[in-house]
């Protein structure tokens, strides 16, 4: 505003300014980066309630052949989804799957996803993320830049929007 | 079950509170407000119960609202308890305008819960308040009627006539004027049991006409007596009264004989139609009646009674209810876990003693675990009679719309079910009413045609049976046209042209999606939700839904429930490598499937039990099941649920144990065949089996 202020006035006053943008814009992203088949994936970190080990599966009969069962988690009985399957890969004979990551879904119910591995949660500025490059049936809705390379970032409501009738 | 997970508390705890407690008390005044409308109608004089209840209900009310900051409306609440006031005491006398007014209080204090619910009252909501509660003031200003006769025609003690209040002279004053005979009845009664006998008395007393007061009375009585005089008014004479209050002739002093021409026996009241007004105030009444009514004049013992136990009830939300249902669950399953391992013990001869020593620690507890689940169950339960109170009053609504004479008859509304059950049937069985009232009823004409009474019936009926509870809603309509429905579902493109079909299979059409069995439309049975709404909210609650009819003689449909959801007994069946529960509620018993009893029948195959063919579902084939071997010597688990029975092929039984069944969380919402899951115990999921599906399913393959 005037001259009289000090360095450290305008620094302060520079990251509050950036600091409120990032919350009311959320210009920041936050997303837990887990792998598939090698490749890394990506989904908003708000929506994952936890990272649990894989357990007995219990296979649902008349349901489309990414719901690999269910899963009971503390009482909690909730589907699993073949992550792999969701995306479109090759089912592998013996499954590296180390983890289900649970997400919460917006009607309040969840659903278990099974993957690789999960690995780091990874900062993006929301005008660093990329447009994907073709159409993946509307599954990946960006590319976020993590080192030399790109995650996957992964739309969870097209994730867990199944075709009941495609068994 | 779903439904319940996503309620979330946007509203805060009192805000609730007060929705639920005032649309209570709102429910209560339309139910009273209906009765006294039928009185009128029917000549009669306003009940003087019913006044007083309204009038308590008003009282509440406005204690309600006030306690919750809502001026407005508790000012609306205190105008129309005023008026009630004024009518309960004779100063001031019902007429058809002025019940308009009330009518119109109610329907306006409605639409502001409604508004609250959604968000806040409105603000030209105050300006409706102050326009009727001048109205209400007008109308109240009229001048009071003149009292009529004295009291000094009566032969009673003038110190028990002095202590009568207001109220009761009023009532005392309009039962002489109606020529009805007035007693003063003296009993005695032990210190220890008089509130109950006394209580007995009461209700007999109000069976046959109305108690005006009840006074502890001085005099002889025994050691440990207590003696009261009760003031009643009756058109029996004393010889029928004391012989209908099982007392001695000397015990009942006529203060004035009845007219001689006491037009209806008494007696008949017994007989009428059990309307809710007559139902005590129960589990549901709100506890604020409790402050209001004993402070205002001398209760008689019989309402102190009712009071007192209206005081004794805790309102607890239903979701706290779900938890301790979970809890006790989740405690029952652990104890899975302790038996197993007791077992375990006692298997290893090094620790065999121990091992049953645990065993016996187990047993002792699966006792306590078994009373805990059951009394927690317990409380879960609520009568129907709530929603059969709707009900009734759904059918008086539609019988002044559409013009049908018909009656509602209820029985068995004394049957509890749980109350999430409870609740999830008032829709299907709403509909099913109107449904009876809008198509399955002549109207009057088309009944004196057919040579059938004019005034048509509906009888709902509610009886236990084992765990389940069976609803029946018979009407004696015009039944359904099994003709009909086929050339709909021809139409529709349900069934084929030449499709042969029984005529159970016909009925059976009902319940298919989009077949409407009447051609028009009609506003109160609407179009698109039909049977088919009704058949899968039953089955989503575990239940089946059926259909009789019979041409010009009616329709009758039968609901089946469990009477709980929360925890079920189950029996575990294996197939291959999987595990599945069976409520064990609908399992009617279990054989060992001789190859000779089982035989095929073109595409499909047959289960011979005891000279009848059962419909043989194999479990494997069902759900696609591949690993392990089917079983040589397969289990045949008879299911029936209503009068639908199947036999179910498994490889193993592992046993009976307790199970909360859950939904399946996640992207598929409903599975057929499916009715959740279950933990039992090693953190692994097992599969419920929805027996009403399964069974409806096989039903259906017969008919293919």
């Amino acid at each position: 505003m005037s001259n009289a202020a000090s360095s450290w006035d305008v620094l302060a006053r520079a990251a509050a300014t950036r600091e409120a943008a990032a919350s009311e814009t959320r210009a920041l992203r936050e997303l837990l980066v887990f792998s598939i088949d090698g490749a890394p994936y990506a989904l908003p970190i708000e929506r994952i309630r936890e990272i649990v080990r894989p357990r007995a599966l219990t296979p649902v009969p008349h349901v489309p052949s990414a719901v690999l069962g269910v899963i009971s988690l503390r009482g909690e009985i909730l589907q699993v989804l073949d992550t792999r399957r969701r995306l479109g890969l090759a089912a592998v004979a013996s499954a590296r799957a180390s983890r289900v990551i649970v997400l919460n879904g917006e009607d309040g119910r969840v659903t278990g996803l099974l993957v690789d591995a999960v690995h780091e949660v990874l900062r993006v500025e929301e005008s660093a993320l990329l447009p994907p490059t073709n159409a993946d049936g509307g599954l990946i809705t960006g590319l976020a830049p993590r080192g030399a390379g790109f995650v996957s970032l992964i739309s969870p409501e097209q994730l867990v929007e199944l075709d009941a009738s495609a068994a | 079950m779903a439904r319940r997970l996503k309620q979330t508390a946007t509203r805060s705890r009192g805000e609730r509170e007060f929705l639920s407690e005032a649309e209570e008390i709102l429910e209560r005044m339309r139910d009273d407000l209906g009765v006294c409308l039928e009185r009128a109608s029917s000549g009669d004089e306003f009940a003087p119960d019913v006044l007083n209840r309204l009038f308590r209900s008003a009282h509440s009310l406005k204690g309600l609202s006030g306690m919750f900051g809502l001026e407005v409306l508790a000012e609306l609440a205190h105008k129309v308890e005023d008026l009630l006031d004024a009518w309960r005491l004779g100063r001031s006398q019902p007429t058809p305008e002025r019940f308009a007014l009330l009518e119109e209080s109610v329907a306006l204090f409605g639409r502001a819960l409604e508004q609250l619910a959604a968000g806040a009252i409105a603000t030209e909501f105050a300006a409706a308040v102050a326009e009727l509660n001048g109205r209400i003031d007008a109308a109240r200003s009229a001048p009071p009627v003149a009292p009529p006769a004295a009291q000094d025609v009566l032969d009673a003690p003038a110190a028990l006539l002095r202590t009568l209040t207001e109220y009761e002279e009023h009532r005392l004053r309009e039962s002489l004027a109606r020529g009805r005979g007035i007693y003063v009845i003296t009993v005695a009664f032990a210190l220890a049991s008089f509130e109950e006998r006394l209580s007995e008395i009461s209700s007999a007393l109000r069976e046959v006409g109305e108690l005006l007061s009840t006074l502890p009375s001085p005099g002889a009585g025994g050691p440990g007596e207590i003696r009261f005089a009760l003031l009643a008014a009756t058109e029996l004479d004393a010889a029928a009264l004391a012989a209908r209050l099982e007392l001695e002739p000397s015990a009942v002093h006529a203060a004035r004989a009845p007219r001689a021409s006491a037009n209806t026996p008494a007696a008949a009241a017994a007989v009428s139609e059990p309307t809710p007004s007559n139902a005590p105030p129960q589990a549901n009444a709100s506890p604020a009646d409790a402050s209001v009514a004993a402070p205002r004049e001398p209760a008689p013992a019989a309402d102190a009674a009712t009071l007192r136990s209206v005081s004794d009830t805790v309102r607890v939300d239903i979701r706290k209810l779900d938890e301790l249902m979970n809890l006790v669950g989740e405690l029952a399953i652990e104890r899975g876990a302790l038996s197993a391992f007791a077992r375990k013990l006692a298997g290893d001869p090094a620790s065999v003693r121990l091992g049953a020593e645990l065993e016996k620690i187990h047993k002792a507890l699966d006792r306590k675990l078994q009373e805990l689940q059951a009394s927690v169950i317990d409380v879960r339960m609520v009568p129907l009679r709530q929603v059969f109170d709707k009900l009734a009053r759904v059918a008086k609504r539609l019988r002044l719309d559409l013009h049908k004479d018909a009656r509602l008859e209820l029985a068995g509304a004394d049957t509890e079910l749980d109350k999430l059950i409870v609740e999830e049937l008032v829709d299907p069985l709403m509909h099913i009413v109107r449904n009876a009232f809008d198509h399955a009823l002549e109207t009057p004409e088309e009944r004196a045609a057919a040579g059938k009474p004019s005034e048509g019936v509906i009888r709902i009926e509610a009886t236990q049976r084992g765990n389940d509870v069976v609803i029946t809603v018979a009407d004696d309509g015009r039944g359904i046209d099994t003709e009909r429905v086929r050339a709909k579902a021809v139409e529709r493109g349900l069934i084929a042209a030449a499709a042969q079909l029984s005529q159970r299979e016909l009925l059976d059409l009902v319940f298919a999606p989009g077949l409407s069995t009447r051609g028009e439309v009609t506003e109160t049975s609407g179009r698109g939700v039909g049977m088919d709404v009704v058949r899968s909210n039953v089955a989503a609650l575990g239940g089946l839904a059926a259909i009789e009819s019979r041409l010009g003689a009616g329709t009758t449909v039968t609901l089946t429930l469990p009477i709980t959801l929360a925890i079920i007994q189950a029996l575990i069946v294996g197939v291959g490598a999987e595990r599945y529960a069976i409520p064990l509620n609908s399992v009617r018993e279990v054989l060992i499937a001789d190859p000779a009893s089982l035989q095929r029948s073109g595409s499909r195959e047959l289960f011979a039990l005891r000279g009848d063919a059962l419909p043989v579902l194999r479990l494997r084939d069902e759900f696609g099941v591949t690993s392990g071997a089917a079983a040589a010597k397969p289990f045949a688990v008879i299911l029936g649920l209503g009068d639908a029975r199947l036999a179910l092929l498994v490889d193993r039984l592992d046993g009976q144990r307790d199970a909360v069944i859950k939904p399946m969380q996640g992207p598929i919402s409903s599975v057929r065949g499916i009715a959740g899951a279950t933990e039992l115990g090693e953190q692994s999921a097992v599969l419920v089996l929805d027996i009403a599906a399964l069974v409806t399913s096989a039903q259906r393959a017969e008919a293919a």
